[in-house]
This record gives structure tokens, sequence and C-alpha cells, in this order.
């Protein structure tokens, strides 16, 4: 068995970042999964850095090709009617349609679910719009990084007495294309029991909120979010970001208990801390964090950051400095993991992508190829997969219908 | 183990057991459990230590009213046992037989110690499909590091590229709450379900091993791609390839997400400024040359938005499809018209922490929707039920579990 969902097809009609994702996890899984693009409107992913060379390309984007590992990729303008037609055959020949438009646009492109259901009324459909199918803003426009401050995230980053911050990274994407994945195939898990396939709509703006129940909670419990405390914990002190020597270098240290409070103490040459009354609970470290922070910078500051990350763990202390990206992607540990993936890509030569962080022990997963240059699959699917001969994709071609 | 009858629920007839204490193997079961999978959470007597976590009612620690449990845990059942010991561990056994996953969040020695290894899990159910959620996997130079949610953030890659841009006096900064390890659970619910999907198709059984720090590699937008397609380092946050991507503060003291993606969008947002000058010039012209000139353009940007409050700006915005967003508060979005009728915020009655509102569905399923049924499990709640009900355990057995301090 080459993976859980071997022979399972998915017709993708994703782009920007959230849909791809999710799509990409059911690839990783063995789907086969059917990127409908066209070059009248090309996905906004494949026009964005990085490139080799700074060389723009929609074949050559480093960010598009990360999360469309292991996908096909056809031509189709859907917008006519023949091209229209060709999908709906897609889709009869699949088991999951997938599209991440804003609420309503899928319809007007003939493709709700009303309609795929004429042509396979088994079909599992997911749609991940921003605002979810319903709602009075339902057709309001959304993408990833808007989610961060959508979902309250921002409200509650931040460096302590500042303002709201992003987190970083367009969070809302990959955090809603996850929660898709699983939904598609725990749906897929319902059709093969009952013969039934069903619809989901999924908000990315509350598949990002799920993530941070807890301080719902806090606000539910006692009328107040928790405040902006940088990197701090409510429960663990020591527990923030540390200057190291060098520019611009940093550990992450964390105490979660006494114990590894005594430990920290002993490894930065001041034991006498773990019995200092300002610090000997963590009720204690926290009522005086600040000036707690201050004796362990002392010691970070002369420290090469990995040195002191060895020497911390060694003491059984968490600490690992922020990774910079060359950093991740030459790390020891990662490539002991065998987690990185270089395919031959016709445009981009060999690059190294993040792989599948779930290592199954019996049907291991692996990446089949490299994410799709644009048509790359037209004779696959309209030949091979849809049985039309060559005049047939030539005319089509000739009329456009593929491009 | 598959009811033969029309299943409601998307995951019913399978069960889960959760052995979780890092919030990590409580999420991704919830997952599970939240779309009709029986889930039975492994507690030691002394409590998942997230009942000590809060937040609570007015400050005070109570373990039946820590929020972080109450919303990670509900439609399980709650037993207690004591796994590090023989006995606790034969009961263990005697659950995994009749079970179709088990999910777990003990970092590989605390897993040895516990006997929460796929050879002891397997010798009890050859077809159980086991996923350890750890921080750094199950293998590698690196496997027994100390780990939390801050340090993990650094591990993935994902802490380097979040605080304040081009100010060197400030360290990289934190992502709010136990994002880490929500992501360690979400993969662990995905790959459990596939692997069980895979199962029911003639599959096998077998461990999966999922790393929190490959978890966080794994989605950091272009971050690593930067460095093998251009080896170039990224910085933080403030560089993006393509602007605006910014957050500036109203007239009425909110704050306010300006953004365009696509060139259409610019215009009319250009359009919505009343064609400022400084829109046209050279260094406006296309997302990318913002993007460049940002530093520059910055200051323009934020004086037409100070002019406005934050929500009509946000409507003003959404009614030309540019796409604004408000950066909520959690009362702003425990109030929001959207939300509420769409239903997403769900009222769970909790016999100890009375009703509370929690958030909710992140996927509405037509045929099979995701409903909360049980609250959270109060320390122990269903030890009889589960002990003697499925596992055929007497109430004298049941009792002496007790007495012995195994569950």
């Amino acid at each position: 068995m080459a993976g859980p969902l071997d022979g399972i097809r998915v017709a993708d009609f994703t782009w920007v970042w959230a849909g791809p994702t999710n799509t990409m996890q059911l690839a990783h899984m063995g789907a086969e999964v059917i990127r409908m693009e066209t070059s009248k409107r090309i996905c906004t992913l494949r026009m964005f850095p990085p490139w080799p060379d700074g060389k723009p390309g929609p074949n050559r984007s480093g960010y598009f090709n990360q999360y469309n590992q292991g996908k096909r990729a056809i031509l189709l303008d859907l917008t006519k009617d023949e091209g229209a037609a060709i999908a709906r055959r897609i889709v009869e020949i699949s088991d999951v349609a997938v599209e991440n438009f804003s609420a309503g646009v899928i319809d007007r492109l003939g493709f709700g679910y009303d309609e795929l259901r004429k042509v396979n009324d088994d079909i599992i459909m997911m749609s991940m719009s921003g605002y979810g199918a319903t709602g009075p803003d339902k057709d309001y426009i959304s993408y990833g990084p808007a989610q961060v401050p959508m979902s309250g995230l921002s409200a509650l980053t931040g460096y302590k007495g500042w303002r709201p911050m992003h987190v970083g990274m367009s969070y809302g994407d990959p955090t809603a294309g996850l929660h898709a994945a699983f939904a598609v195939i725990a749906a897929l898990f319902y059709r093969d029991r009952t013969g039934k396939g069903q619809y989901i709509d999924m908000s990315q703006w509350e598949s990002s909120m799920v993530v941070i129940g807890e301080a719902f909670m806090h606000q539910v419990m006692n009328g107040a979010a928790p405040e902006r405390d940088g990197s701090h914990d409510p429960h663990m002190a020591p527990h923030n970001v540390y200057r190291c020597a060098g520019e611009d270098r940093w550990i992450a240290i964390g105490c979660g208990s006494d114990e590894e409070f005594g430990a920290l103490c002993g490894v930065i040459g001041k034991a006498e801390l773990a019995s200092d009354a300002r610090f000997a609970t963590i009720a204690e470290r926290k009522a005086n964090e600040d000036a707690l922070d201050a004796e362990i910078e002392a010691w970070t500051s002369e420290q090469d950051p990995f040195e002191a990350m060895e020497t911390l763990q060694a003491a059984g202390v968490a600490a690992y400095p922020p990774l910079v990206n060359q950093e991740v992607m030459e790390s020891p540990h990662l490539a002991a993991r065998d987690f990185w993936v270089e395919h031959e890509h016709p445009e981009v030569g060999v690059r190294k992508h993040a792989g599948i962080p779930w290592h199954f022990s019996e049907t291991p997963l692996s990446v089949k190829r490299a994410a799709p240059v644009m048509g790359q699959d037209n004779e696959y699917v309209f030949g091979e997969l849809l049985g039309m001969g060559s005049d047939e994709i030539a005319g089509l071609v000739e009329r456009e219908v593929i491009k | 183990m598959m009811r033969l009858v029309m299943p409601d629920r998307a995951l019913e007839g399978l069960t889960i057991i959760e052995v979780g204490t890092r919030g990590a193997a409580s999420y991704g079961a919830k997952m599970l459990a939240d779309l009709g999978a029986d889930v039975i959470k492994v507690e030691p007597p002394t409590g998942d230590p997230d009942r000590a976590l809060g937040p609570f009612p007015g400050g005070e620690a109570h373990p039946e009213k820590s929020g972080t449990f109450l919303y990670l845990n509900t439609n399980k059942l709650g037993v207690t046992l004591d796994i590090a010991g023989d006995k606790g561990r034969e009961v263990l056994g005697k659950l995994v037989a009749k079970a179709d996953a088990l999910i777990h969040d003990y970092p590989p020695a605390e897993a040895e110690a516990a006997g929460l290894t796929y050879d002891a899990i397997r010798a009890a159910n050859p077809d159980i499909v086991m996923t350890s959620v750890t921080p750094f996997g199950q293998t590698g130079p690196q496997k027994d590091f100390k780990a939390n949610d801050l340090t993990m953030q650094g591990a993935g890659g994902w802490l380097w590229i979040n605080g304040w841009p081009g100010n060197p006096d400030l360290p990289p900064l934190k992502a709010f709450g136990r994002q880490p390890s929500y992501q360690g659970g979400l993969n662990g619910a995905l790959a459990t379900m596939g692997a069980l999907y895979g199962r029911s198709r003639g599959g096998p059984g077998q461990h999966i091993d999922i790393s929190i720090q490959e978890c966080i590699a794994a989605i950091i937008e272009f971050v690593l791609p930067t460095w093998s397609y251009m080896e170039t380092p990224v910085v933080r946050y403030g560089q993006r390839p393509i602007h605006p991507i910014d957050m500036f503060q109203c007239k009425d003291g909110a704050w306010i997400f300006v953004l365009c993606i696509e060139e259409p969008q610019w215009e009319r947002l250009v359009e919505l400024m009343d064609t400022p000058e400084w829109a046209t010039w050279e260094v406006a012209a296309d997302r990318f040359v913002r993007a460049s000139n940002w530093d520059a353009l910055r200051p323009f940007m934020e004086e037409w938005v100070s002019q406005w409050n934050a929500d009509d700006l946000y409507r003003a915005a959404q009614a030309k499809r540019i796409p604004f967003a408000p950066v909520s508060t959690l009362g702003n979005l425990l109030d929001s018209d959207h939300l509420k009728a769409r239903g997403f915020f769900v009222e769970v009655a909790h016999p100890e922490a009375g009703t509370l509102t929690h958030a909710g569905a992140p996927y509405k399923l037509s045929e099979t929707p995701w409903e909360i049924r049980l609250p959270a499990p109060t320390l122990g709640q269903h030890n009889a039920e589960v002990f003697g009900g499925r596992l055929g355990l007497s109430d004298a057995e049941i009792e002496s579990l007790a007495v012995e301090g195994v569950a």
C-alpha cells in the first residue's frame, strides 16, 4: 500500500496558500491531486518569490513549490463551456473536490456543491473561504495573513505594553489547510461506510480561532483577555528569549519547575539564585521576573547560542536558539530524521523542501514528485484519465480551452 | 468495532485512547472526539497537568475549572490510571486491546518509562494505530532535548521571524499560547485519521512518529525556500515580498489590518484613498516595488488610516473588495454578528465549572456535524463506566484499583 489515500482522486480548484496546504496533505497520504489552473489567471503563489537568481516565473517560485509538492497540474479555462464540461468530467472521476475562493465564487463558476453532486453523487466537497459560506459578512474577502489579526491572535501577541503584533507568518493558511485535510479524510471514512458524500463549509477565520481556545476561556471566565507579555508565560519563569554573543543572536529558555531552575542557576554559575528569596518559587520568580531575566541575560550575552543550548540541555533545561532559515535547513537533527525532500524540477533544478512531519512505521509516506510546472500533466489527465485522443486535445488547445 | 447501522457521526464506532499531558495529544484527540469518535482520556490519578493551568474563574485554582482543560477535553470519557506501575499498565493494555488508536505526547524517555512504547502497545493490540507527538520525534541526536512551546517555536524556525522588524534591540517574539502543541495535535489527528482510513481499506496498524519541530518547519510560509532558492536569510515580519501588509491604529484607538494581495485590490484602495499623489509615485507602482519602498510609503498610509474609525474603514474597504481585516479583541469576536449567525461559539455546561462559552467548530460538515455531546470529564468520572462496563472489571476490582492508588 503506497499510502492510506492511495486510489483517492482530488479535483483541486484551490489557489494561494490555504487550499493548496490542504491538498498537499492529501497528496502526502497518497491521493492523486489534480490542480486545475489557467494561464489567464495564474495562481498568486506562483508569482511570489523566492525565485532562483531572483528571476521571476510561474514555475520558479519556492513558495509555490513548497506547498504543491506531489501534485499534478493541468491547464483549463473554466469560464469556457468546454472547459467547464471537462472540469465536471474530472469531478466525476474524483472522490473529493476542494476550493478556497470567497463564498459564492465557486457557485458563479458553476461548480457549487449542487452542481458537482449532479455529476458525482457521493462527492465530498470542501469549501474553505475566509469567512465561511454563510453569515452576514460571507461575501467579504480574506487571505491568510488577515486571519492572524481577525482571529484575536494579534491582540494576544506582543511585547509587554506594546501594540498588537502579527505572528510572523500567514498562520491562518496552514492552520486552515491542516484542519481541512483532517475533515476531508473523516468524510471519506464516513462515505466508505455509508455511501454518502457531503459538503464541508470551512471558515479560515473560525479555524484560526480554535487554536486559542484557552484565551477565549480567559475572556469568558473573567471578562478580559490575557495581556500581551512578550515571550513570558503565566506558569513558567524564567521563560524568555535572551540575547547571546554576536549580532542578533538569541536563545529561548523556559523552566517549568524549581528543579529545572536550580539546574539553570548551576549552569550560569549563580547557584545562589536558586535559594534567593526573590526566586524561590514560580510565584516569586514571576513577581521578580525582570530582575531574574537580567541575571540570566548577563550570562547568555557572553555565550554562543548553540553552545549555551548544549550546556543547558545537558543539565535538563529547555533551551533552543531561534533558528534562522539556513539553520533549520542545516539542522543535523532534521537531516538525521530524513525530513527534507529533494526532487529534480525542470526549471529550478534540485532544491530542498520541507517534507512530511508524520513518519509511518509500516507504510512509510513519501513525496512522489516535485511541485508541477504549469500544464505538466495535460497529457496524463486529458489523454490517459479522460481518454481524449491527441487531435481532440490539440483542438482544445487551439480553441484556448486548454490554456 | 464498526457498527452495522447507519452512523450519525463521521467517526462513530472508532475508539481512541488518549494519554495526554502537554496539550498536543489533548487537542488531537478532541478533534477526533468532536467528529464522533469515542475517546477515552487516561489521566494520572493526580490529573492532567492542564487541570492546573487555568485560566480559572476569578483566578481561583480548581482542578475542575481550568479553562485550558475544559476546552481541550470536550466529548471525552475520562479515567484515571497510574501507568507507571504494572497494575495500571495491565489495565491500559486492556483498553488498548479494544481500541482503534492511541495518541500520546510523552517524550521518548518518559514514554519508555511509562510503557508507552510501540512494542508494548502492539503486543496488546497488533492492529492499533499508535501516534506519538513529541517535540523532536523518536529519532535523531536531539530527540531527548527538553522543550516547551517557546523553545519549539525557536527550533522550528518560527520564533526568528516574529518580532518588531528592523530593531536589533528587541528579541524575537513568541506567538501567543501553545501554538506548537496545537500544531502537533492537529498533525496528530490528521495522521491518525489517515492511518485509520488506510486501515479501514486493508492497510496495517502502525506507529506514527510526529515531530513538532517538523510540524512547524513545514508551515513557515516562504521562509525555508528563501534559503534553498536564494540563499538569503529572512528577517522579522516587516520584510514581506509584497505590500501593503501592515497594521495601523485608527482614530478610535482600535487597530486595522491593511492588506492588498492582488494589484486590482490596490487600485481600488487608491480610489478609496481619493488617489493621493504618493500612491501614483513610481515607488508605489506595483506590489513588489511598494514592498522595497515600504519604509518610505508607510507614513503616508498611516496618516490616511488615522483619519478613520477602524470598523468604518474595514467595511468601506470590504465594500470595494479590498481584503482589510479588523484587529479583533476577544470581546469583539464573542460579540460578532457574523460569528453569531454561524453559531461559531457554543455553550458547554459542566457539572462543576458551570456553563461556559467555547470556541466551536473549525468546519461544518453537512451530513455529520461537529458537535459537543459531553463536557470535559471530571477527574476519574468514567472509571466505573469504562473499567466496569467496557473492560468487565468487577466492582471489587475497580475498588481495589482506587484503594491501591492505581486509578
